[in-house]
């Protein structure tokens, strides 16, 4: 179990630090040793460009949703007919395949495409969406379609841990919707939505498929995220190592999230260490 | 009755009528055409009509030849199923020795668990990739190109989320259970088969749900796993739309119809299984 962790993750190290191309991958263990070059070479590329596109594109998904999500979540705690439809409805997005999303949306974003038809009729000239500048934006649009169901999911169980008597004695205190929504009912869905943001925010730097399938290899300049230039320098460029580098440089960047990740599941750990 | 309902209400009704609407349409607009488009022609979506002109079925029928979607989700199917199983089984004995055994390293692996979900995909493939071709090289088998190298590739990822999900449930089985198999002479394997296994079955089958799905929805090692031959659902879709773009007519009704029909199994799967399926997205955070 740990070696299938270990074994690549030490692996990549390596390829990092040699000259790792199309001729020498035949022969990788013969393959010149170069150390920390890689890496200079890759922070004289695109690399911190790619780093800045990627997080505020997860920073900004992550945001943006959040709003969704609670709003679902608020609108789906009471019980009324047709609600089971509703919460099915609310899943789809996130049931769909991110290949199927992506296949889709640049269906319909193409120049000619539903999306500027319709802006059309509304007197909007909808543009290029796929490339130049606003594919940023397109990327953060469709990725905000794609994973606000998450934070909706994480929203819910943490509204469904709240105890009804808390409703209650809000109820008697005549409280009016908003002031009991925000003193009694948002503080509980702190925790679970911060956790869910966190983890949110690692989806979205990881996020491969989306860029990929959206705008295609090598995407634009403005949706080159993190593992789209790792991918387009090892496996379009060819440049092995020197994209191994890159990866790293990307595992460290994740990690921070990660490791606040880890800390705050740890009790959960320890807890059930004590209890066994 | 009707005041605690009214009590527990979170939303005044209009603005609960509201959100609703507005979040369905934002979900139901999209899908809605693309079923429309999917049952329209291709002429007809290029020339731009949310409502199809002609309903026809005709581009379902076409998909088969002109994508190469029927050998597609053939390999899905086959990869995406092996490693579901693999997973399931190799990760509920995993997880039952982490929860029942104490050792040294026992918390970093299950923190590792946790953690190797959300290493950069593009990190692992490289490793693997080098790995997968010196194979071939220094061993002379192929690895890359095949299903099973596709297989393996998979393992690494869906097993330690299997093991995760396997672990968070047997936690809440009681102890008291497998010790009166023991004290019946019962051995290990024994109680793992007939009483650990049987009593987590639901678990099971979501843990290996998930496996297939997360095989399912991958595009980032398939597409450079695979030959045409070995390709998965993923790659023929996302090759079909994008070739599509520049021709002299866009094939777009029967790019939809491809999209739709990829994403049927997980439909399917998720509508069969949808009470054990939503308590595990929230445990894990996995697509």
């Amino acid at each position: 179990m740990t070696l299938i962790i270990i074994v690549p993750l030490l692996l990549a190290l390596y390829l990092s630090l040699i000259d790792l191309d199309q001729y020498t991958l035949r022969r990788w263990l013969d393959a010149p040793f170069l150390g920390l070059k890689n890496f200079g070479e890759a922070f004289g590329s695109g690399l911190p460009h790619a780093i800045w596109i990627s997080v505020s594109f997860a920073v900004l998904a992550t945001v943006a949703t959040v709003p969704f999500g609670i709003a679902a979540a608020l609108a789906t705690q009471n019980a009324y007919r047709g609600r089971g439809l509703v919460r099915a409805v609310f899943l789809v997005p996130y049931v769909l395949p991110s290949f199927v999303v992506a296949t889709v949306w640049r269906t319909m974003l193409q120049p000619d495409g539903i999306v500027n038809t319709v802006l059309a009729k509304a007197g909007i000239d909808g543009g290029l969406w796929l490339s130049g500048p606003k594919s940023y934006w397109t990327l953060i649009l469709v990725e905000i379609w794609a994973a606000w169901p998450f934070i909706y999911l994480m929203a819910l169980a943490g509204l469904q841990s709240v105890d009804s008597e808390v409703y209650e004695a809000s109820a008697i205190d005549g409280a009016d919707w908003w002031p009991k929504l925000v003193r009694v009912v948002l503080p509980y869905l702190r925790g679970p939505v911060l956790l869910a943001c966190l983890l949110a925010t690692l989806n979205h730097i990881n996020n491969f498929t989306l860029p990929y399938v959206l705008f295609g290899a090598p995407a634009p300049d403005d949706v080159t995220v993190m593992p789209m230039i790792v991918y387009v320098t090892s496996f379009q460029s060819l440049r092995f190592g020197l994209s191994a580098a890159m990866a790293i440089v990307s595992l460290l960047i994740v990690a921070v999230p990660l490791f606040v990740y880890l800390r705050a599941l740890r009790l959960d750990v320890h807890d059930e260490g004590g209890r066994r | 009755m009707s005041a605690s309902s009214e009590a527990h209400r979170l939303l005044p009704r209009p603005l609960l009528v509201t959100v609703t609407v507005i979040l369905c349409a934002m979900v139901l607009v999209p899908v809605l055409y693309i079923l429309l488009a999917s049952l329209n022609s291709d002429l007809g979506v290029a020339s731009g009509e949310f409502w199809p002109g002609s309903f026809s079925v005709e581009s379902y029928g076409r998909i088969w030849t002109t994508a190469d979607l029927a050998n597609g989700l053939v390999n899905s199917i086959l990869v995406c199923a092996l490693v579901a199983v693999a997973s399931a089984v190799l990760g509920t004995m995993t997880a039952y020795v982490l929860v029942r055994h104490t050792f040294t390293g026992r918390l970093t692996i299950l923190r590792g668990l946790v953690g190797l979900q959300s290493i950069p995909g593009t990190l692992m493939l490289l490793p693997v990739f080098v790995l997968f071709s010196s194979a071939g090289n220094y061993l002379g088998v192929t690895v890359v190109g095949t299903r099973w190298g596709l297989f393996l590739a998979y393992l690494t990822f869906a097993l330690p989320f299997s093991t995760w999900v396997m672990v968070t449930y047997l936690r809440g089985l009681p102890r008291e259970l497998e010790e009166a198999g023991r004290v019946d002479g019962a051995s290990t394997p024994r109680i793992l088969v007939r009483i650990i296994m049987p009593l987590s079955l639901p678990a099971i089958v979501v843990s290996g749900i998930f496996a297939f799905l997360l095989g399912w929805n991958d595009v980032l090692f398939a597409s450079v796993l695979t030959r045409p031959g070995t390709r998965t659902a993923a790659v023929a879709l996302s090759a079909f739309g994008s070739t599509q773009e520049g021709g002299a007519l866009p094939v777009y009704s029967q790019v939809m119809a491809a999209a739709l029909v990829s994403a049927a199994p997980v439909v399917l799967l998720y509508l069969v299984f949808q009470r054990y399926l939503v308590g595990g997205l929230t445990a894990g955070g996995v697509k």
